[in-house]
């Protein structure tokens, strides 16, 4: 692909006109993170568009060559900052299928909770975002009332605000307060009041309507060809989640659950409204399976006792590899990880949805507007520290 | 006017036809109308965040000054005057200097024929919501050269869109601003604080008028480049459009600007629309002078808040949505307003026992 | 479909080089050669009972005598998933500064690989044939090198920074064991010495120090990617 030059745009007009070359990024209000964006601009017409990515490279998958099992861990959290529990989850399902070993019931579901908890808090802040970036800076704090509840909620049993390290490899961290589980309760009842407020505000809004209808839409074979999963991918009609169709914790076999796809509402099919409410409708299915799971947490042991020596003197799993996948909020995130009997693997690979959601962007921009490539870019709810790690 | 006139002819033992009494007393309404634009830019600036933040559900400036921040405008403002004068790079440097003073003086011009109270204002102009209309699209000139002079590809395009949008709205509003005319009869804005003190409010005379002012209300959000019409300056794609590179006193005289053009906006919802300095079934000419403007600032003030609860609630909508609803939908029914008010008048219907 | 049937599926389809099912692994997958992995992917993809509409991950992982490549596929509409593994050998004598393997790109078959494959490339040095945007994805144009590498050497100078904490002097306001030193040297020559000339404009804070490692950064001086010249205007 050629370097995006300027070039005139049409030699026989009487006006000579050109083409801008614009970058968006990586110092910019939303672009969701030091993203660069090259655009080659006709008025405001978009021709052409190429991702710079690698901002925000920290060398997670050298790091995770060089560090235990264990010490790993909070490196996952820091990929995609925004659902660290989720990427402790998979790190420690990966973990687990090398050595062979599977967490506890108690432990399983409250990892179903805390995997929940941090999905709404992820659409919140997707939600929040996309009204800022449509222009509407009201709903973000909306969205981070909600946010900080779930934050405390997350705090008091991990310890933490926003980067958890709680779910480990054989179980969690540490065993929730006995006031934790109703507490989680008291939280469902109160978004699912506000949320009816979100909509009041973004998904009715004429204006919001009519800037992601029919915009960034992408068809269900371009969704599977570019590899995207998560709300990106049921945006555009495939009726496809990990918790229900691959069910990697037990408990999602138990609990009852809808998947929302997109149904081309306000446009076509797989535009950013359908994106946009596909992740609202997810926020009330993660309450649903709050709701469910709170009640039927088992008592017993929060993590494998057999992994307790593991905070002692590192994990030495055997030679092999495995690879896992789980739902995050922002579609798919997978490990896979080689062993050669050491105390660190051999390779430590990440699969970042977000990685693969952004790289639709160079085909979806050409032919839009910039107000609409923002839109796009909002809609793909990208966090770079998963696209770079 | 007249009466500031005479006091500097008394005072000075001149003629009031002179040249000294008469740079006097405009010196005078001009300084204090500068005094009373900064200081009520200070306080729209202090009411935009309050309002911001209680929609936001949060408080806003509570520290400084004590009581709920009051303080908190002019300490930005001093810090903006201590600020670093910086010029980019390339820029061309008349412009760039030009620019806020020439936006700022379209706008501040449109006040000088604004009617505070009966027989205030500072020039009683014939035809003076012409002028007004006409002044106002000064601006336009001098945020093409802001966004030009700045050298830089994100103020250009703020630069040109606002041209377009600006520019584009002028047309509905104007349209709009016929409607009040047909009625009244006349361009001068005393006029229409008379009629609306004989007449009650000109908004409740016609249904075509209640169209008319929200039609101009609209387009009015647009000339001020205000939300849902704030592209020109759309924070989340262009950094900050066209005073992106500006910076200090300068980025505070585009800021002055806003607010400034917020309030000939409201004024003229309010003198237009709304009855000026008078009150409905009440002799208001017969009070003392501040009580009508107070009454005037007050009905201003409620057109402002109106507008800032608008930008803090609705998303932004893009250029050719702007567009759009400027040509295809503004237009159309601003004219039909026109056609169906000039209906009314020919046919001396009333639709309200007023 | 389960892996065997796959595989079943695989070798029944006639495709050359397609290897054995390795079912040691907890994901057991299927050996194939690397001409042919263009023609298995497409198979994998096309055919009505595989229909592996998704290449979920791709990774290129260093081992001892190899690099290897390896594709997990999946299906949305079968829910199944397959995992394909391709081996490129390392010849003797094959390391970092000298052997970038070369495998056909699938980026004609899943798009999704595009961005993958670069990535292998930028942090691994696997060369994909037939990529239609062959550069390095994460770190900068002009970078040398495969950081993935098992004996990658970090470089200890990038762009006018030493990458190496020693190589930067500490700051010792006032006392410190340099400033001693600088006295002791300044009483000493005091007589015969000019006074520290200040710094002048455009010149360097202080002499960067020489590589801590005597490998030069790529043979014979030549890098492995594009030179910064022929790269285009950014």
């Amino acid at each position: 692909m050629e370097a995006l030059e300027l070039y005139a745009v049409d030699d026989r007009a009487d006006v000579y006109t050109e083409e801008l070359k614009l970058n968006l990024g990586p110092q910019h209000p939303s672009t969701h993170g030091v993203l660069r964006v090259e655009l080659r601009l006709d008025g405001e017409i978009i021709t052409a568009a190429r991702c710079d990515i690698g901002y925000l490279h920290r060398c997670a998958e050298k790091i995770g060559e060089n560090v235990s099992y264990l010490q790993f861990t909070p490196y996952t959290d820091r990929m995609d900052y925004l659902s660290s529990m989720n990427n402790n989850l998979a790190w420690s399902l990966t973990v687990e299928k090398l050595l062979g070993v599977e967490a506890p019931p108690r432990a399983q579901w409250l990892r179903v909770i805390m995997a929940e908890l941090n999905r709404i808090a992820s659409h919140l802040i997707a939600f929040g975002t996309y009204g800022i970036d449509m222009g509407a800076a009201t709903p973000f704090f909306y969205a981070f009332r909600e946010r900080e509840s779930i934050m405390a909620l997350l705090e008091r049993p991990s310890g933490a605000r926003m980067l958890y390290n709680y779910i480990r490899p054989g179980g969690v961290a540490h065993d929730i307060d006995e006031r934790w589980l109703p507490d989680v309760l008291a939280f469902c009842d109160e978004f699912e009041k506000r949320w009816a407020e979100y909509n009041t505000l973004l998904t009715t809004n004429k204006i919001f309507i009519e800037r992601t209808k029919n915009i960034g839409v992408i068809p269900r074979q371009m969704a599977l060809d570019y590899g995207l999963t998560g709300p990106v991918l049921r945006g555009s009609g495939v009726k496809w989640d990990l918790r229900r169709d691959v069910p990697y914790l037990k408990p999602y076999d138990e609990i009852e659950f809808d998947i929302p796809v997109g149904e081309g509402t306000h446009g076509t099919l797989g535009d950013c409204w359908d994106r946009y409410w596909v992740r609202m409708l997810e926020m009330m299915e993660s309450i649903r399976i709050i709701r469910q799971a709170a009640v039927r947490v088992p008592t017993g042991d929060f993590v494998e006792k057999a992994m307790l020596k593991m905070y002692k003197s590192p994990l030495k799993p055997a030679a092999g590899e495995a690879y896992m996948r789980c739902e995050n909020p922002r579609g798919e995130l997978g490990f896979y990880v080689v062993s050669a009997g050491g105390a660190s693997p051999i390779r430590c690979r990440a699969r970042g949805p977000s990685f693969c959601n952004l790289s639709v962007l160079d085909a979806l921009l050409p032919g839009c507007m910039i107000a609409d490539g923002v839109a796009i870019i909002g809609s793909l709810d990208i966090v770079l520290g998963e696209v770079d790690r | 006017m007249e009466t500031l006139i005479r006091f500097f002819s008394d005072l000075f033992h001149l003629s009031p036809d002179g040249v000294l009494p008469l740079t006097l007393a405009y010196s005078v309404c001009i300084g204090s109308l500068l005094g009373f634009i900064t200081v009520y830019a200070m306080f729209a600036i202090w009411m935009e965040r309050k309002v911001a933040a209680h929609i936001q559900i949060r408080y806003g400036p509570m520290e400084v000054g004590g009581w709920h921040g009051w303080a908190q405008s002019i300490a930005d403002a001093v810090k903006l005057l201590f600020k670093e004068d910086l010029i980019p790079d390339g820029a061309n440097k008349f412009m760039f200097w030009i620019a806020p003073a020439v936006v700022f003086c379209g706008v501040f011009s449109g006040f000088i024929a604004i009617p505070f109270a009966l027989g205030v204002q500072i020039v009683d102009i014939h035809l003076g919501l012409f002028f007004i209309v006409c002044i106002a699209s000064v601006e336009v000139v001098g945020v093409i050269m802001a966004g030009w002079a700045s050298n830089s590809k994100y103020s250009l395009f703020g630069a040109v869109r606002e041209a377009a949008q600006v520019v584009s709205y002028e047309v509905p509003a104007a349209v709009a601003l016929l409607v009040p005319i047909l009625i009244v009869g006349s361009f001068r804005l005393g006029d229409f604080n008379a009629w609306q003190e004989e007449h009650g409010w000109l908004v409740f005379h016609n249904p075509f008028v209640i169209v008319a002012a929200l039609i101009y209300f609209i387009a009015s959000l647009a000339g001020c480049k205000r939300a849902p019409f704030d592209l020109p300056e759309a924070e989340s794609e262009l950094v900050s459009g066209f005073h992106t590179e500006y910076s200090g006193m300068r980025f505070s005289f585009f800021f002055l600007e806003e607010y400034a053009s917020m309030f000939v906006a409201a004024a003229l919802v309010a003198t237009l629309f709304l009855g000026g300095w008078t009150l409905p079934f009440v002799n208001v000419s017969a009070w003392p002078v501040p009580f009508g403007i107070v009454i005037l600032l007050a009905k201003i003030f409620a057109v402002i808040f109106l507008q800032m609860l608008l930008r803090w609630t609705l998303p932004r909508l893009r250029i050719d949505q702007v567009m759009a609803m400027g040509y295809k939908y503004l237009l159309p029914w601003g004219m039909l307003c026109v056609v169906g008010t000039a209906l009314f008048e020919t046919m001396g219907w009333r639709w309200l026992p007023l | 479909m389960n892996e065997q049937q796959l595989h079943a599926k695989l070798l029944a389809s006639g495709l050359p080089g397609i290897g054995e099912l390795d079912t040691s692994a907890r994901d057991p997958f299927v050996r194939v050669d690397a001409g042919s992995i263009v023609a298995v992917l497409t198979f994998l993809r096309d055919d009505h009972d595989c229909r592996m509409e998704m290449l979920h991950n791709l990774t290129a992982v260093e081992r001892p005598d190899a690099i290897e490549l390896v594709y997990h596929v999946c299906s949305l509409a079968r829910h199944h998933a397959l995992t394909v593994k391709l081996s490129c050998p390392r010849p003797d004598g094959g390391n970092h500064d000298t052997w970038i393997p070369e495998v056909p790109s699938v980026a004609g078959v899943y798009s999704a690989a595009n961005w993958h494959e670069r990535e292998q490339w930028d942090l691994l040095g696997v060369r994909f044939a037939g990529h239609p945007d062959h550069r390095r994805i994460l770190l900068p144009e002009e970078w040398i090198g495969h950081p993935l590498r098992k004996d990658y050497v970090y470089p200890t100078w990038h762009d006018g920074i030493p990458l190496e904490l020693d190589a930067i002097p500490l700051y010792e306001p006032g006392g410190g064991q340099a400033a001693a030193e600088a006295a002791a040297a300044s009483a000493a020559g005091a007589a015969g010495a000019a006074a520290k000339a200040p710094r002048k404009a455009g010149e360097p804070l202080f002499q960067p120090p020489a590589p801590l490692s005597t490998r030069p950064l790529a043979p014979g001086g030549k890098t492995t990617d594009t030179p910064a010249s022929e790269l285009g205007s950014h």
